[in-house]
């Protein structure tokens, strides 16, 4: 941003007054990061198409037969967990799924946190709730969250189907085996591989909802 | 896919009255009632940011299932900044925004689909095109990573963040900024014929005897003392 356009404000000393070109460049700035993320949401859509369906059917199977939804992350991506329960637990239409974020307990994570270790937060839980049957997703950006990693090992361990989103290139998600099904965002930008992520999480949501669906 | 131009110059007005308002040594208050995993994720993103070397600013989300007006009022200082993602009839950001400027805060409304808030509710209002809730949601990560971004932006730019034309506060007996209309105000404490109330930080005893009796929470208009409406 700031060597692109640089060029635009001879004011670096601080005595620019006329926010009239900054706000022209801001509205364009936007506009042209909203184009980057759209194309980034179609081009990435498109190619985990059938990645999607595929672990959808397996929701579905385990939803069909008692299976919970636990999901997890850190900063953003743990909003993002949130989200996720939100959306199974309290859908805007469709059937109501059991999903729970392991974010959303202060009282727990930082018991773990502060007792156990950061790298643990979310595979302690695991260790108490989950059992085999149900589903694991984890959101990372980089796809290298350390305890990411440490809970897809736990929930392998006992049964659990294991999704990870990852971006940028995919991280140690993107090839480690306790993560079975890892839908990578190709992106160099934090907040771009986010917003796909979002929208991918809402396509797989869809697809769940189609498979129970056709079950009936 | 909802189209970014019919609110890119919003956002960019936004960005800029919060880089002013950052500067100036606000804290954003962030809330969403419905989908309280936005408001979380306003906070982080300018708490603690994606890249390395960008300032932290002072963001912090209003309690999950939290009163949204007692937290927001018990909190805010003059200067601060509100923003919501919520529906337009969302009782408790409706009820919260028109307070802003009793509270002196700059109000930030996004939203999408429905009726949009009606003019005057909030000081910058971005509202998306769709009835979608799962679009919406989507569109709203990428309205406050544009935020972000944008305000970071506006930094760079230091001349830009003194001149503040929000930044205009009653201290006067004689306000010619309200003279005409009068300053609203939110009640602290009625007694017979007296209140007291506050606004933008400072309480203030007023005589209440032309109006209704108010209840605490109630805004009142106060002009010259007195309070109008």
């Amino acid at each position: 941003m700031k060597e692109t356009t640089d060029f635009l404000y001879p004011f670096i000393e601080g005595d620019e007054t006329d926010a009239t070109a900054l706000l022209v460049d801001l509205a364009q700035s936007a506009e042209e990061k909203w184009a980057v993320s759209t194309e980034l949401k179609v081009v990435t859509l498109a190619r985990v198409e059938e990645q999607l369906r595929t672990i959808a059917a397996l929701m579905a199977e385990r939803f069909a037969a008692g299976g919970r939804l636990f999901a997890f992350g850190n900063g953003g991506s743990a909003t993002d967990a949130d989200g996720v329960a939100q959306l199974y637990t309290r859908p805007p239409s469709g059937r109501a799924l059991p999903a729970r974020s392991l974010v959303e307990d202060r009282a727990v994570i930082t018991a773990l946190g502060n007792d156990v270790g950061y790298d643990k937060i979310f595979s302690r839980q695991l260790i108490a709730h989950a059992r085999a049957g149900d589903m694991a997703i984890g959101y990372s950006t980089s796809g290298n969250s350390e305890n990411l990693l440490v809970a897809f090992a736990e929930a392998r361990k006992r049964g659990l189907l294991t999704i990870g989103f990852a971006g940028i290139d995919g991280g140690r998600m993107g090839v480690d085996p306790n993560v079975e099904h890892c839908m990578i965002v190709l992106s160099q930008s934090v907040h771009r591989v986010q917003e796909t992520q979002a929208s991918a999480t809402h396509v797989l949501w869809s697809y769940v909802q189609e498979a129970l669906a056709a079950r009936n | 896919m909802t189209e970014i131009a019919a609110v890119a110059e919003d956002l960019g007005r936004a960005s800029l009255a919060l880089a002013r308002r950052f500067n100036a040594g606000a804290t954003m208050w962030c809330t969403s009632p419905s989908w309280p995993f936005h408001a979380s994720h306003v906070a982080v993103e300018f708490v603690h940011p994606v890249i390395v070397g960008k300032r932290a600013l002072a963001a912090v989300t209003v309690p999950i299932g939290a009163d949204v007006v007692a937290t927001l009022r018990a909190n805010v200082r003059p200067g601060d900044i509100v923003v919501a993602l919520a529906d337009s009839d969302d009782p408790q950001v409706v009820d919260a925004m028109r307070r802003g400027e009793a509270w002196g805060v700059e109000t930030l409304w996004i939203g999408a689909g429905g009726e949009r808030p009606r003019s005057g509710s909030a000081d910058h209002v971005i509202w998306l095109d769709t009835d979608d809730p799962l679009e919406a949601s989507e569109c709203f990560v990428r309205i406050y990573h544009l935020l972000w971004e944008l305000t970071h932006v506006v930094f760079e730019h230091p001349g830009l963040l003194k001149d503040d034309p929000n930044g205009v506060v009653c201290t006067e007996e004689v306000c010619i900024t309200c003279s005409d209309e009068g300053r609203l105000t939110e009640v602290v404490s009625v007694a017979g014929d007296e209140a007291v109330v506050k606004a933008l930080g400072i309480e203030e005893r007023i005589d209440i005897s032309l109006i209704d009796p108010p209840a605490p929470g109630d805004l009142v208009l106060v002009h010259a003392g007195f309070a109008i409406r």
